[in-house]
């Protein structure tokens, strides 16, 4: 594919995508944090131990630092003293396409940036920042997967990496309106909450509309939806591209100004929350006029200010999957405990938990990727010992992503235990019938 | 001897998973600067090993060694240490006194005769000294000391003190302190200096010697290489402040508030060996420099004597003085190009971006 790019010469408008421009969207990635990671990486290995797409498989080839080799060639080539000495004398070991075409997996396949590397790092690098970087060169260079780059492509063109359009989502809010008897509010401008969505909850779990609906309408908070901007996913974020992550967020942001909302609330979608809330300013250079939740904040809220009236208690044995972007890289791991302890009277942790959680293996595009699926059900495994441990009745989570890949992996390996999730949860124990 | 549990055994009775076990080792094979490999060496050596004998003797200290290691955060090396070393004499944490401590610390030097390690913290009064300053149930320190090392392995000598008198040798002396390696002779001694000592440190040793039946390699003072190896400045986080000559002159101007460097305040990083700046104290949560205050070089021999603690490091004067002075514009110079060049490079490809865009990469699919 790369070939065809580099010689498209003959038609000057459509750009292309070739091994230099890689080259250089890596130069533009090196910064001090990222000379200073490379410098000071003491090949200890932990973060193998901590990736569970190496603890799964036991390949060395998946050890998290060493899936950065290709940017750390190029800054120590050109951004190290001993690296231009060793370049000079023809020391150094080339970047080229093939390189590039075998490190795609690692990258891409293999790394869901669920940020657990980074955190057990000793000497504290942070990898998955890296790994982020590393893949503005990859899509830069004509290295990224097929269906991220359909997914991105999608996400630009329609709004959303499925391919969804508002007509799919009115069909919903119709389904939503008649079961609930609310009405979901559109376009209302001035609203407290403008309410993303991500596509997958559109399609696959359409019940997180309904329960946000029946939750607002229960605490009285004022919220809207938007025609023009429904999807809070990013695309551009996980396959790395931060002009096509600013096209998304920049979007965000148009139907917020335009409708005026104080704050956004960022779906049930790990990265589309931490795209949204800590990545976004950075790719469009500029702070939001708004602030951004997700929604698990947004009700923890709620609850605090005695604004969600429950009744009823689930009695059998919950336990809970932290998706990573909210726990380990966003800090929000008692919020959702505070809301199971309103609901659930039999729940427990697993071993690991909150920002220790060990990652489902879906998130950072590996869902989007169809040649990761083997990978990510081995990765999977590390999620499967930590329930088979503590084996719960039901498993609850709030990333719509990681209730997936729970899903799918636990029917993979013949485990009869339902995900479910918060929000739903919550919605079906409020007080019904009373005004608040 | 032979009837004591392998430490595999006692851990798991004590309800440490395997993994956890494993954890352990690669986290000690990785503060040790061994390769991963050695991972599974020391989990081989460390499950096989029979719990290992320790005579701990606290002489002239002020058991900031000990809380050091007790303090530290659970469950961690330190308690999995402490757990599987069979630590028959600590006169803080045993609960025996007077004569039945002492016969403790004889039976535990018989029966293990010319196996158990001691470990000392704290210095004592040495051989020209009046023995009165420190005793221990009568016994002088030295007399214990040499009595102890008879059968004794090897020392480990935990904290300044210990290592290299610390403050009881502070001038002017009036103990007539000496550190532990003054006083022995025939048996390997390390040291794990530092007021007090990184837990990390005190254990990694332990579970060196333990799986391989050494101590590990020394720097020239005795400290063990692995954890002193580098200079607190090498590995300071506030080193890029110094390296742009941005220093905070008192506690509480400009730059004190902004984090720059603390070497004008009499920082002793540059010339400070230890582990803090990358293991940090309080299960990582800080160090000295973090919390706005320069090292005391605590690791240091002499620590207490070498000149104030808020007196900047002074300047080698004479010749040394220009040559470094020259080397050092030379290499300001020759750095100071590469940054620009590097520089620029980046600043190129930033102004040569091309946006990717869908269409483009529509055009892969």
């Amino acid at each position: 594919m790369s070939e065809t790019a580099i010689n498209s010469t003959t038609e000057p408008t459509v750009a292309s995508f070739s091994l230099e421009r890689g080259l250089q969207a890596w130069r533009e990635e090196i910064d001090a944090p990222t000379a200073a990671f490379f410098s000071s990486c003491v090949h200890c290995g932990l973060c193998a131990q901590a990736c569970p797409f190496f603890v799964e498989t036991g390949d060395p080839k998946y050890t998290p630092i060493h899936k950065l080799e290709p940017l750390r060639r190029l800054w120590e080539r050109e951004f190290t003293l001993w690296g231009k000495l060793k370049t000079r004398l023809g020391f150094s070991q080339p970047i080229d396409d093939a390189l590039l075409e075998e490190w795609e997996p690692l990258l891409y396949d293999s790394c869901s940036m669920c940020g657990r590397c980074s955190m057990v790092c000793p000497v504290g690098n942070d990898i998955q920042y890296m790994i982020r970087k590393t893949r503005e060169g990859m899509v830069a260079s004509g290295h990224a997967p097929e269906g991220l780059i359909a997914a991105s492509v999608r996400a630009v063109n329609t709004g959303s990496p499925m391919g969804l359009q508002w007509k799919t989502l009115d069909v919903q809010i119709k389904h939503v309106e008649t079961a609930s008897g609310l009405t979901v509010p559109i376009d209302q401008a001035g609203a407290d909450y403008l309410v993303l969505l991500s596509s997958m909850e559109i399609i696959n779990f359409p019940e997180y509309l309904e329960a946000i609906a029946k939750i607002f309408d229960h605490a009285e908070v004022s919220w809207t939806l938007s025609q023009e901007c429904f999807e809070a996913t990013n695309a551009g974020v996980q396959i790395g591209s931060k002009d096509i992550a600013a096209v998304l967020v920049q979007r965000v942001v148009d139907a917020a100004v335009k409708l005026g909302v104080k704050n956004v609330i960022s779906p049930e979608c790990g990265h589309a929350y931490t795209g949204i809330r800590w990545e976004g300013p950075n790719v469009i250079g500029r702070a939001y006029p708004f602030k951004v939740f997700h929604i698990i904040e947004v009700l923890d809220q709620l609850r605090a200010d005695g604004r969600l009236r429950t009744e009823g208690m689930e009695t059998d044995r919950l336990s809970m999957h932290d998706p990573c972007n909210l726990a380990r890289k966003s800090g929000v791991i008692e919020q959702q405990r505070h809301l199971m302890k309103l609901v659930a009277e039999n729940f427990i942790d697993m071993k690991e938990h909150g920002k220790y959680q060990w990652c489902c293996g879906a998130g950072g595009g590996v869902s989007s990727n169809e040649r990761a699926e083997e990978l990510k059900m081995a990765a999977f495994r590390r999620k499967k010992a930590q329930i088979e441990e503590i084996r719960p009745d039901r498993l609850v989570t709030m990333c719509a992503t990681c209730r997936t890949q729970l899903e799918e992996g636990l029917e993979e390996y013949t485990m009869d235990i339902p995900v479910v999730g918060l929000t739903e949860m919550i919605a079906e124990h409020l007080v019904e019938g009373e005004p608040s | 001897m032979h009837d004591r549990p392998t430490l595999g055994e006692t851990l798991e009775r004590q309800g440490v998973s395997r993994r956890g076990f494993l954890k352990f080792c690669v986290t000690t094979a990785s503060l040790l600067a061994l390769p991963p490999t050695a991972a599974t060496a020391i989990a081989e050596a460390l499950g096989q090993a029979r719990r290992p004998s320790v005579i701990w003797l606290s002489f002239q200290e002020c058991t900031g060694c000990t809380e050091s290691l007790t303090r530290s955060f659970a469950p961690t090396l330190e308690n999995l240490i402490l757990e599987t070393i069979s630590l028959d004499y600590h006169h803080t944490l045993q609960a025996a006194a007077g004569e039945a401590a002492e016969r403790a610390r004889e039976e535990a030097m018989h029966a293990n005769e010319g196996q158990y390690l001691v470990v000392v913290d704290g210095s004592l009064p040495g051989p020209g000294a009046n023995p009165g300053y420190s005793t221990i149930a009568g016994i002088s320190n030295l007399q214990m000391l040499e009595e102890t090392l008879a059968g004794a392995a090897a020392v480990v000598a935990v904290g300044s003190c210990a290592a290299f008198g610390g403050l009881p040798m502070a001038d002017p002396n009036p103990t007539g302190a000496v550190p532990v390696s003054k006083v022995v002779r025939d048996k390997p001694v390390i040291n794990v200096s530092g007021c007090p000592p990184l837990p990390m440190v005190i254990t990694g040793v332990l579970a060196h010697y333990l799986t391989f039946g050494r101590l590990p390699e020394l720097d020239e003072y005795g400290r063990p290489l692995a954890f002193f190896g580098q200079s607190i400045h090498d590995r300071c986080y506030r080193r890029p402040f110094y390296d742009k000559g941005l220093f905070a002159e008192t506690f509480d101007d400009e730059g004190a508030k902004k984090g720059w460097c603390l070497y004008r305040l009499g920082c002793k990083g540059p010339m400070a060996y230890n582990a803090c700046a990358t293991m940090k104290w309080n299960g990582g949560t800080s160090w000295p420099i973090e919390s706005g205050h320069p090292c005391l070089g605590c690791s240091e021999p002499d620590f207490w004597d070498a000149g104030g603690f808020y007196r900047a490091l002074s300047v080698p004067t004479g010749d040394i003085a220009t040559t470094a002075a020259v080397g050092g514009l030379l290499g300001a110079a020759a750095g100071g190009a590469a940054v620009v060049k590097t520089r620029r490079a980046k600043a190129d490809a930033i102004s040569a971006h091309r946006p990717i865009t869908a269409e483009e990469l529509e055009q892969q699919l």
